[in-house]
């Protein structure tokens, strides 16, 4: 099969542009523009996409946590980041117990990246896998193209945490995973939705 | 043991000339675990570095509100050389060369990014053959790369060594041991940006000189080769999506 690149690997160092240009995960050195981290160049329109990297909480992103530490004022929660969530209960309409796996909506992140979660709601039963966050947008499509494709073959429920958790319930949840697993390998090529079309519609007729 | 002669015919004691490195190979992402991993193999030098974090710094008294935090251990193994290297564990030299090697990243880590966390880089020496704390550089950059971390450059580094009154580049063991000098140099190689300068023994202002032209001399070299290990590392992924694993 064949696949082609997306875009050109670049390096921490490398050169982006000759011009001063705004460009996410570049910076800019005497007038030129070069690539902070490891991740595809897409010339035509300048943006780098990290390959890899930890999950940056950013606000409104929703969010798959793990309540980690029950508190009077309200629970720390693992979003899976450097940094840690904070839900509070005065905002919360449900009690939440150690270890239970929530969904929630960052509200705020301060200068200092606290991060503060609302609108937290439990995850009951279900399995939980984490790919790295910076393969998330292959994961859900363009307009949720490959999560409906995903959805529709396994007759699963999916939620896509944007910090790299996805929680799966019911229906084929073996093939989801899988299926979740091949699009985060695979998420730096091109004609990829085709791909796991072909690969779903293979594995249902099985 | 008796001193070696160093040089004979203008060939070293391995059978290079003055200005030729010892074979380097670099590999990317051999470990699971780690956020970021490399493994190096120069000359007879075999040496592992493994990235994890940005993650919640560990003491917390440690961190600052400002930027991360780079914690650096560099380790040689107790078997990673001929002599007795007693128990293993951090010792007055590892400290010493792991301090240099944290300063050496925070020159080229966009730390203000990620303000009250912590980076983690373990560099552990497996075979150890003379520029150990360059090799380590070297794969630590890959490494960090490989995790993803924001870096302005991507670090390579070579020992200089000065042997029987002769400058020559990527210094072995036993020249280090024998020799009359050895000046570890490190760069950004974006805009040839000096990282680290150490020097051991006596060199004049133009062995000085002449030791900076032969490091610079190949560390082009040093550098693509740390390209091609992280872009392998991807076009490996590609082979798997071609085979339709």
């Amino acid at each position: 099969m064949m696949v082609i690149w997306m875009a050109r690997i670049v390096v921490p160092g490398e050169l982006l542009a000759g011009s001063p240009q705004r460009i996410e995960f570049a910076y800019v050195e005497n007038g030129r523009t070069y690539s902070s981290v490891l991740g595809l160049f897409d010339e035509a329109n300048p943006r780098v996409i990290p390959l890899e990297g930890p999950y940056m909480p950013a606000q409104y992103d929703i969010i798959v946590g793990i309540v980690n530490e029950v508190k009077f004022a309200g629970y720390n929660i693992d979003i899976n980041s450097p940094y840690r969530g904070f839900l509070s209960a005065k905002d919360s309409r449900y009690e939440h117990k150690l270890g239970d796996v929530i969904s929630a909506k960052i509200v705020e992140v301060d200068e200092v990246k606290n991060v503060d979660l609302e609108g937290a709601r439990s995850l009951k039963d279900g399995e939980i896998i984490e790919i790295s966050p910076a393969k998330i947008p292959r994961v859900i499509g363009k307009k949720n193209s490959m999560l409906d494709m995903i959805r529709d073959a396994t007759k699963s429920e999916i939620f896509v945490g944007k910090n790299g958790r996805i929680w799966i319930l019911g229906g084929n949840s073996a093939l989801a995973v899988r299926t979740i697993l091949k699009v985060e390998k695979e998420a730096h090529t091109t004609g990829l939705t085709e791909r796991i079309s072909d690969f779903l519609k293979q594995e249902v007729s099985k | 043991m008796e001193k070696p002669k160093l040089i004979i015919d203008g060939k070293r004691l391995d059978g290079r000339s003055l200005d030729e490195m010892r074979p380097l190979k670099i590999q990317a992402g051999v470990l699971n675990k780690a956020d970021g991993s490399a493994y190096v193999e120069w000359g007879a030098n075999k040496v592992l570095a493994a990235v994890y974090g940005p993650r919640e710094c560990i003491p917390r008294h440690d961190a600052s509100p400002y930027r991360a935090v780079i914690h650096c251990r560099y380790l040689m193994a107790p078997f990673s050389t001929l002599d007795e290297h007693g128990r293993s564990g951090p010792n007055r030299r590892s400290i010493e060369v792991s301090k240099v090697i944290k300063e050496v990243f925070e020159n080229v880590v966009m730390t203000e990014k990620f303000p009250k966390t912590a980076i983690d880089i373990f560099i552990e020496v497996l075979q150890a053959d003379g520029g150990t704390r360059c090799a380590g550089i070297t794969a630590a950059a890959v490494a960090l790369a490989d995790a993803g971390i924001p870096m302005k450059d991507l670090p390579c580094a070579v020992a200089v060594g000065k042997i029987e009154n002769e400058v020559a580049v990527d210094s072995g063991k036993l020249e280090d041991n024998y020799g009359d000098g050895d000046m570890p140099i490190a760069i950004a190689p974006r805009n040839n940006e000096l990282l680290l300068l150490q020097m051991d023994g006596m060199f004049t202002k133009d062995e000085l000189r002449k030791a900076l032209e032969l490091a610079f001399s190949v560390f082009p070299k040093i550098n693509a080769l740390q390209v091609e290990a992280l872009r392998a590392h991807y076009a490996v992924k590609k082979d798997e999506v071609d085979r339709g694993d």
